[in-house]
Parts: structure tokens; C-alpha cells; sequence
């Protein structure tokens, strides 16, 4: 070993005074970084998967003009034969086929415009939430006639409850005029607050022939077997469809949300940023004191002929000791955190379920993200920030001369 | 005696002039980082507030009996005649407006969409809350025959409507039947209050009336002058008047609320934690400064110095430091914040994500006093807490000893 790796040693075996701060310090940002990053991260993953599996679906196959003119003009004709073609590709796990409108409702005392939306209740159960949010009465089924399945606030706002009546008036896929009765078979409640009082939901089978949409659709839903193979797996299927037509994943249709997240994430590193500025001063200010203190010991090493670039290297290879304990205990403890409230999400409790359904999220668990790619990163990012924060002292003592440096006071 | 420990303490620190600028500097930019954070999200937070208050619930609302939970227009407010004339004499009160509030579902030719319906007049509303600040496109008006509408803009985004577009409005009348009318767009407008810009379209108060079969108004929104008197008010109200429901902002808008509050006790961690790691790093300076001068005491105390005074030494020199970060934090902090409060922190590269979540597209910085004194709490503690042990170090020191040591 050479001599000034054994003497670096010493260093922080006998100097514990700053080896206990600087490893407590250094441990505790490197374990706080590991897991905030587990948490936001976690956090927004488990926002985005909620918004998106709540209704919206991975992927979407929409008429190209249909986000910008949402319009009967713009419709996905021959729709089945469309998804018998879709279903080809490997990587597709299911598909559902929708048919949005919006139509007025009149109860015995109410009338309420909301959205009707033609689905196909099997594979709905698969493509989103819809099967279990269920609140009160029965889920939609295949061979449903005129049954209506609709969220709790609209019900509320229609004074209407399981087996009541009530009618709608609306425009056809031909622009015709349509209406009819509708029986409530179920209530659903997703705890999006817009969500259940603008939706309702009947059997796609019977909205065609009243809307006169048979082998139409507004929308298509993909799910893909893995999804984060969304985008690759929507641009595959992009491929295949005619030109009128676009597929989308949730990433391109739901941007706004991912940019949200992104822009969540900023804020949230920033403050964690602030307090890095300030472990970064005390693990700098604990190793000037402690290479201060060592001064004469230095200017003595100097001047019996230790070459400043050996000096340099003593006093490095203890910052990199300390930092590395620090960032490896720390590092431990943040993937410990990470993976435990993986497993059991973190409950944050009713007090924060109004900013939860804000940002559309029904449930207040969180479970954080486990990354060994993320906790490795945040190691190294913690690694230079420690060792970074050594250079200066080390760099301003060897700038003495051995004599000064052994007068120093 | 003073003039003494000043000058001792002062030559300490000069002497270790880079620990001295160091723990300046820490203090210094921790202090700049908490103030920045606060007075932007609290800018934020009260940018989201106002927009909300400003647009929809005043700081106080009042409702008839249980159209919050029902939304039923025949649930209007029977008594508004002599609710407006007990604002009129009631001296805390700003200004106030009454609104028509109703749901319905508005049309163009190719789509439909529900939608929240506002009869409002638009001269009320520009002095009450200067509603008209919100306009994209268009006027503040709805046209000489009152036939116009102003639109959320979102909703016009989906409607692909502009100004001088005709849209239909649906709504379910006082007796249960649905009336339709026709009317052109005359505005578009950004209030940043989700609910609005995305469903929500005014339509001028008289032609609402008449619409709707309505011989009064569902909701009637107050501004204060002195808000921290609301519940007094809220209670004369509810008092005085049997037949209405009354609510402040924070009842309106919960989840805007919530944030506030969360904001605020977030912050309040965020300075433990940063000014106790600092005291950590003023504790080390501080300690390792009175172990070198052990000496130095020993013989002060030994020629009858009192102990006290040696504890002021100690005290004055980290309380100077802790001043000198504080001042100079607060200097940049408090500049930083002004120059955003003036120029805002401008975020418009995500400002599709800020629609989304009603939150403007630059954030003015808010500086508060409340900061500075929060600050200067936190140095005060930081600086006191620090020197503990050293002082305990110094006590249990004997002086002959540590003359000889």
C-alpha cells in the first residue's frame, strides 16, 4: 500500500469528528435523493397509469381529424373488420371499440346535457375501469338493450336511481334525429368528479342501431401486452391503417398530463436542490476544519520532500473513501425505502384527495418507483456532489508553502 | 466592556477568514433558495386563488338552501332583494354581484357539448372582480341586443368557434322544459379556473331571466374589505336570513385550499430541515474556533474575566455571522423575488400542462414580511443552537489546565 493511502486512512480513523458528520450528512442527502426520486417518480407513474387506464386506454385509434373536429364527419368506417386487422399484431393484448356523443337527458324533473358513449361492455372490462367503479346496480353486459350505465354526480344531478326511466334526445351518425328510453342499470363512481358527472354508458350493439353507427366508431382502444411498448407498438399499428386514420399512445394524446408530471418533477428536484446547496457548505466547511487542522502535519510532509500532487492524492483518496461509505449506506437505505413502499404503497390519507382528484387521481396510495438504473444514478450524482464539495480545501492547503504552512496558526 | 467582546470576536473571525465566508455564504444561500421557493409557490398558490375568486366565488357566496349539492335552477335565491340591501349598509362589504347559474348543453352545427351556463352584467362584474382582465379574444360585452355570448376558451377550442360564431344553448327552464336559444360569440375568455375555461359560458343576466323563466338569481358573491372579518360576516348572513346557504372561497374551492395549506407547512419543513443541517455546519465552525482559543479563554478567565462575558464572545461571534448571512440572504432572496414579482418566472415552454391544471403561464413572486421574520427565526435558532456544546466545552474546561496543557 502506499504510504499516503495508509496515512489517508489514519486520517479518517483518528479525525471521527468529521468523519461522522461528513458520513451521516453525505449518507442522509444520498438516501433522501435515492428515495424522493423513488416517489416522484413513482408518483407520477402511478398518476399517469390511473389517468390513462381510468378510460382513455394505451392507445387510440382516432379519424386523423377527429381530435381537432370531434364531428360526425370524422367517424372510423368498417371499424371491425379494422380491429379483426389490428388483433393481427402480436404485441395487442385487446381492443374495444367506442362511439362518443353527447345528448341531452330528461328525467321526471331534470334535463342534463352529458356524454353517451356506445361500448362494448367485455372488452371495456379489460381496456379501462370502468367494470369496477361500479357503485350501485349492475355493469353493463354484452346483450344489453336499452340499459344505461352512468356516473353517480350526473345521476345526482338527474335525481335518477337504479331502474328509474329516463329519456335523451341526441343527433344519429347520419344526422338524424334520435331519442329513446333508458333504463339505469348501473351507477359508477371513479372519484373524478368531471368524469362521473359528464359519462354514461350503454351497449354498443344497441347505440348503433339507434344512433345509426353499425360498423362505426370514434374511437378505438389498444391495449398492448406490455405497455410500455405503447408507442412502438402504436406506431407499428400506424403502419397498417388507412390514411384517414391515426393511431395514437397515451403519450401523444394525454401530453398535457405527461408534461404536467414533468414540470412537477422540476419544482420538486429544485427544492431538493436548496438542500443540497447546503449539505454541499457543511460537508465543506467540516473538511476545510478538518484539513486546517492538519496544516503543520502537511507543511511538515512537504517539506521532508511529499510532492504536492501526493499531497493531493491523500487527501482525494479520503474525501473518495468517505463519500463512497456515504453514498454506498445511503444508497442502501434510499433502495431499501424505494423497494419497501414499492411493495406497500405510501397511504397519504383523505386530507390530500381534493389535490389528488385534481390532478386525476382517484386513490391516495402511492407506491414508489423501484429503479436500480434511478438509485445508481442518484449514487453517482451524490458521489461527485461529495467529492466535489472536498476540492477546495484540499486545492487551498496544498497552495501553502511547507514553511508557511508549518508557521500557520 | 461591549466594545471589548465586539472587537475580540470580530478579530476571531477575521483571522479564519474563509470559515467565516464560508458559513456566511452557506447561510447566505440556503436563505436565498427558502425565499425563492416560497414566494414563487405562494405566488403560485395565489395566482390560482384569485383566478378562482375572481371568476367564480368571490371571497364569500351565498346560495339558496341546497342548490350546491342539487344544482336545481328552482333552487334560486327567493330573498336577493333584501340580501343586496343588507350589503349595500353592511360597511365591510366591497362590492358584490349576483349571478345565474345553471347547467345546460351548448351546440354548434356538427357538435355538442354540456356546459355551465352565467347570466352576469358585465359592468357588475368589471368593478367587482375586473372579470373583463380575462379576455382572450373579442369584447367585454355581449352586443347592443344583449345577444352575444363570452365563452371559455378551451370550450371554443372544442367547439371550433371564434368570435361572431352562432352557438346554440340548451337549458332546462323553471318549469321543467328545455328552452333553446341562439346567440353569438362576442368574447373568449382565460381565466385560468379549470371549470370555466373549459365548460363554463356567459350570457348577459336579463336575457338568462328570461331564458330560464327566472324572477331572481341563484348566486350572489361578495368581495370584503377586511378578509379576516369573513366569519362574521357569513354569520349576520346566516342569521339574518334563513332560506340561504353561505360560503367562503376555501368551501367553494377545497382543493385550492388544500394546496395553500399544504404549501405552507412545506415550507415550514423545507426551513427545519435546511437550518438544522446549518446548524451542523455552524456548530463545527463554532466548536473547532473555541478548541483552538481554549488557551486564549483560559487566561481571560484566569485574570477574572467573568464566564459571562466569554459566553457573550462566543455568542456575538456566531450571532454576527448568522446576521451577516441573514442580511445578505435576505438582500439576494429578497431581490430575486422582487425582480420575479415585477417580470414573473416566465414557464409559458409548459404552459399547455399549466392550462391543464388552471395555473398561469408566468408566476409573479409574492414577498411577504412573514419571510424575513421566518428567516430570522431560523438563523436566530440556528446560531443558538450552535454554540451549546461549545459553551459546554468551555465550561467544563478548567483554566490552569488548559494555561499549562
Amino acid at each position: 500500500m502506499k504510504p499516503y493511502i495508509s496515512i489517508a486512512l489514519k486520517n479518517i480513523y483518528n479525525n471521527k469528528g468529521r468523519t461522522i458528520v461528513t458520513i451521516l450528512l453525505s449518507s442522509l442527502s444520498t438516501a433522501i435523493l435515492v428515495f424522493i426520486t423513488a416517489f416522484m417518480d413513482g408518483e407520477h407513474k402511478i398518476m399517469l397509469k390511473n389517468a390513462v387506464e381510468l378510460y382513455p386506454g394505451y392507445i387510440q385509434i382516432t379519424n386523423k381529424d377527429f381530435r381537432d373536429n370531434p364531428s360526425f364527419d370524422n367517424l372510423i368506417e368498417n371499424s371491425t373488420s379494422l380491429v379483426e386487422k389490428v388483433k393481427e399484431n402480436d404485441n395487442v393484448s385487446s381492443t374495444s371499440q367506442r362511439f362518443e356523443t353527447f345528448v341531452l337527458f330528461s328525467s321526471d324533473t331534470k334535463s342534463v346535457g352529458a356524454m353517451i358513449v356506445g361500448i362494448e361492455p367485455e372488452n371495456e372490462k379489460i381496456n379501462s375501469k370502468l367494470e369496477q367503479s361500479l357503485l350501485k346496480g349492475k355493469y353493463l353486459e354484452n346483450k344489453d338493450k336499452n340499459f344505461l350505465y352512468i356516473g353517480n354526480e350526473l345521476a345526482k344531478k338527474l335525481k335518477i336511481k337504479v331502474g328509474d326511466t329516463i329519456s335523451f334526445v341526441g343527433t344519429g351518425a347520419d344526422y338524424s334525429f334520435c331519442a329513446d328510453n333508458l333504463i339505469i342499470k348501473g351507477i359508477f363512481q371513479t372519484g373524478l368528479f368531471e368524469f362521473d358527472s359528464t359519462s354514461s354508458f350503454v351497449n354498443k350493439k344497441y347505440f348503433d342501431e339507434v344512433f345509426v353507427s353499425e360498423n362505426l366508431s370514434t374511437h378505438i382502444i389498444i391495449k398492448p401486452k406490455d405497455i410500455d411498448n405503447a408507442q412502438f407498438l402504436s406506431d407499428e399499428i400506424s403502419k397498417i391503417l388507412p390514411k384517414e386514420l391515426d393511431s395514437q399512445s397515451w403519450k401523444e394524446f394525454m401530453k398535457t398530463l405527461v408534461e404536467a408530471m414533468e414540470l412537477d418533477g422540476i419544482f420538486g428536484y429544485i427544492t431538493v436542490g436548496i438542500f443540497f446547496i447546503v449539505i454541499f457548505f457543511v460537508i465543506l466547511i467540516y473538511t476545510l476544519l478538518s484539513v486546517y487542522s492538519r496544516i503543520k502535519e502537511i507543511g511538515i510532509l512537504r517539506a521532508i520532500g511529499t510532492k504536492k500532487r501526493e499531497i493531493f492524492s491523500m487527501l482525494l483518496f479520503e474525501s473518495v473513501v468517505l463519500s463512497f461509505i456515504s453514498i454506498l449506506i445511503g444508497g442502501i437505505i434510499g433502495a431499501f425505502l424505494a423497494y419497501y413502499f414499492n411493495i406497500n404503497p405510501i397511504e397519504l390519507g383523505a386530507e390530500f384527495e381534493e389535490q389528488f382528484k385534481q390532478y386525476g387521481l382517484a386513490s391516495t396510495a402511492l407506491p414508489t418507483d423501484f429503479n436500480v438504473f434511478n438509485i445508481l444514478r442518484d449514487m453517482l450524482i451524490m458521489f461527485i456532489l461529495c467529492v466535489g464539495s472536498t476540492l477546495y480545501p484540499i486545492v487551498k492547503v496544498n497552495s501553502f508553502k511547507p514553511v508557511e504552512a508549518i508557521n500557520h496558526v | 466592556m461591549y466594545k471589548l467582546i465586539i472587537k475580540s470576536a470580530f478579530a476571531s473571525l477575521m483571522k479564519r477568514k474563509v470559515r467565516t465566508f464560508l458559513v456566511i455564504f452557506m447561510i447566505a444561500s440556503s436563505l436565498w433558495g427558502l425565499l425563492l421557493m416560497q414566494g414563487i409557490y405562494d405566488g403560485m398558490t395565489q395566482q390560482m386563488i384569485n383566478n378562482a375568486i375572481r371568476s367564480d366565488s368571490s371571497q364569500l357566496s351565498i346560495f339558496a338552501k341546497n342548490f350546491r349539492s342539487q344544482k336545481d335552477i328552482s333552487l334560486y335565491i327567493k330573498s336577493s332583494k333584501q340580501i343586496e340591501e343588507f350589503l349595500i349598509n353592511e360597511p365591510n362589504v366591497k362590492s358584490f354581484i349576483s349571478r345565474i347559474v345553471t347547467s345546460g348543453l351548448v351546440a354548434t352545427a356538427k357538435y355538442s357539448k354540456n356546459t355551465s351556463i352565467y347570466g352576469i352584467d358585465v359592468k357588475d362584474e368589471t368593478t367587482h372582480a375586473s372579470l373583463d382582465g380575462y379576455i382572450k379574444q373579442g369584447e367585454f360585452n355581449f352586443g347592443k341586443k344583449n345577444r352575444g355570448a363570452i365563452i371559455g376558451f378551451q370550450l371554443a377550442k372544442k367547439l371550433k368557434v371564434g368570435i361572431g360564431k352562432k352557438i346554440i344553448l340548451s337549458a332546462q327552464n323553471i318549469d321543467n322544459q328545455v328552452a333553446s336559444i341562439s346567440l353569438k360569440v362576442t368574447g373568449i375568455i382565460k381565466t385560468n379556473n379549470m371549470a370555466l375555461d373549459e365548460g363554463g359560458i356567459f350570457i348577459n343576466k336579463e336575457r338568462a331571466k328570461i331564458f330560464l323563466g327566472l324572477k331572481s338569481v341563484n348566486q350572489i358573491s361578495i368581495m370584503l374589505n377586511d378578509y379576516s372579518k369573513v366569519d362574521m360576516l357569513k354569520a349576520k348572513l346566516k342569521t339574518t336570513f334563513n332560506d340561504i346557504e353561505v360560503f367562503d372561497w376555501g368551501e367553494l374551492y377545497p382543493a385550492l385550499l388544500q394546496t395553500e395549506q399544504i404549501m405552507k407547512s412545506f415550507s415550514y419543513i423545507s426551513y427545519i430541515i435546511v437550518f438544522f443541517t446549518a446548524t451542523i455546519g455552524i456548530f463545527g465552525v463554532v466548536l473547532v474556533s473555541v478548541l483552538e482559543r481554549l488557551r486564549e479563554f483560559g487566561v481571560l478567565r484566569a485574570i477574572g474575566t467573568k464566564f459571562k462575558i466569554i459566553v457573550a464572545m462566543v455568542f456575538f461571534e456566531s450571532f454576527f455571522i448568522g446576521i451577516v448571512g441573514l442580511f445578505l440572504g435576505s438582500l439576494i432572496g429578497g431581490g430575486t423575488l422582487y425582480y420575479f414579482s415585477l417580470y414573473g418566472l416566465d414557464l409559458s415552454n409548459f404552459s399547455d400542462a399549466l392550462d391543464e391544471f388552471g395555473m398561469d403561464a408566468i408566476t409573479y413572486a409574492v414577498i411577504k414580511l412573514e419571510y424575513f421574520i421566518t428567516a430570522f427565526i431560523a438563523v436566530f435558532s440556528a446560531t443558538f443552537l450552535s454554540i451549546l456544546v461549545p459553551l459546554r466545552v468551555l465550561k467544563k474546561s478548567k483554566p490552569i489546565e488548559v494555561i499549562n496543557g
